[in-house]
């Protein structure tokens, strides 16, 4: 039958467009985790080193402001302090280790990735991913429900009559019931 | 249009009906603990101040330093006062607190210069000539020194001035107050970091 063949070549097609979003949704995730997992290019000059450092702790002496963007005399002299240590070739995770040392984690403007701090950088990714398990179950619940609830007598079924060949919008038996409900009640309306 | 309304609104009492008690409740107790675990969250972190930085480096060894001097000439090392219990504490000439706590680090001095108990004080971000002449103002008859680059106040953790540090003669940072000190608090922190203290 040709509208079965057509019916089948629908679902194949919106198969494959749903798979092809979904590749590019995935594609998607991955290249925001890449970026943002490669940060920042390295930097090459002494300053572009220091406020790399800098970046990442807090001024202790401002509200919410890194030490590489505060103009307080404090932050000025953690950053000197940052350059005469990365010229005295102390690298950069020992002298972010010094400032943890002196003023503990509170300094660091992004919470550390290990101990109790872990779980403010797991619980959002699980959050998210728990949430995306959600829709996808709700989703599929909908669309399987959909055609029970739809009676005939819709827009659908009407757009299904006037053409036998559509794409299937209701699964083969529901479409089988459909077709024997409108014989059943007359279908005096039939065009032809 | 109404037709399917009503409908789906007869179809869903026996979709309910049909279902187990489990099937209802168990999603309503997860978001129930959800809830109540952010709210728990929220209380506690907006109980806390935000200002207030714990202390992190009580225990641990105090960072060398050698300094030179601002009220005469010559410096003063951590190393050369081993074996003593040294009160570091961090001023300017510019901080109201510092005039606030004066009277007490002052009493504080005289109860304990005799027993081998080392006072100095690190100006912090300060000129020299101005800090010189806040001393002199205030009597100060400790050891005052300079920190260039405030290098030595960054290694001790110092968010502002005053701040004190107590250590103890085997050179562990044993006590540190945020803010003016009082004679009786830093008179305890003294005698808990001398030999035979608790």
């Amino acid at each position: 039958m040709g509208g079965e063949g057509g019916r089948a070549a629908g679902r194949t097609a919106r198969t494959v467009a749903a798979g092809v979003l979904a590749a590019a949704l995935v594609a998607a995730a991955a290249a925001i985790v890449v970026i943002a997992a490669r940060g920042a290019p390295a930097p090459t000059t002494l300053q572009e080193r220091v406020r790399a450092v800098a970046i990442g702790l807090r001024c202790p002496v401002c509200q919410d402001l890194s030490v590489a963007d505060s103009p307080a005399p404090l932050a000025q002299a953690m950053r000197a302090k940052i350059a005469s240590e990365l010229q005295a070739g102390t690298s950069p995770g020992a002298i972010r280790r010094q400032f943890v040392r002196a003023y503990g984690s509170w300094i660091l403007m992004a919470p550390p990735r290990s101990g109790l701090s872990l779980v403010v950088w797991i619980l959002p990714i699980v959050l998210a991913l728990a949430g995306c398990a959600l829709a996808v179950i709700a989703i599929r619940r909908w669309t399987r429900d959909r055609p029970e609830t739809r009676p005939a007598g819709t827009a659908a079924a009407q757009d299904l009559r006037a053409r036998p060949d559509a794409p299937d919008e209701l699964s083969a038996s529901d479409r089988r019931l459909l077709e024997r409900a409108l014989a059943a009640s007359g279908a005096s309306e039939d065009p032809e | 249009m109404s037709e399917p309304s009503s409908e789906i609104t007869a179809r869903h009492p026996t979709r309910l009906g049909g279902r187990s008690p489990a099937a209802v409740w168990i999603p309503v107790g997860v978001v129930v603990v959800i809830v109540a675990l952010l709210a728990a969250l929220f209380a506690f972190g907006l109980g806390r101040n935000p200002t207030v930085v714990q202390p992190v480096d009580l225990g641990k060894m105090a960072p060398a330093f050698r300094l030179a001097r601002l009220d005469r000439t010559g410096t003063v090392s951590l190393g050369s006062m081993r074996g003593q219990v040294v009160v570091l504490n961090f001023w300017a000439s510019w901080c109201a607190d510092c005039v606030v706590e004066n009277k007490a680090l002052q009493a504080v001095f005289d109860r304990y210069r005799d027993q081998g108990v080392q006072f100095v004080g690190v100006s912090f971000e300060d000129q020299s000539g101005t800090a010189r002449g806040f001393a002199k103002q205030m009597g100060i008859r400790w050891s005052l020194v300079s920190d260039p680059g405030t290098a030595t106040a960054i290694d001790y953790g110092v968010t502002g001035v005053p701040e004190t540090f107590v250590i103890s003669p085997d050179g562990h940072i044993v006590a540190k107050t945020i803010g003016p000190v009082t004679y009786p608090e830093l008179s305890e922190q003294i005698a808990n970091a001398m030999p035979g203290g608790a």
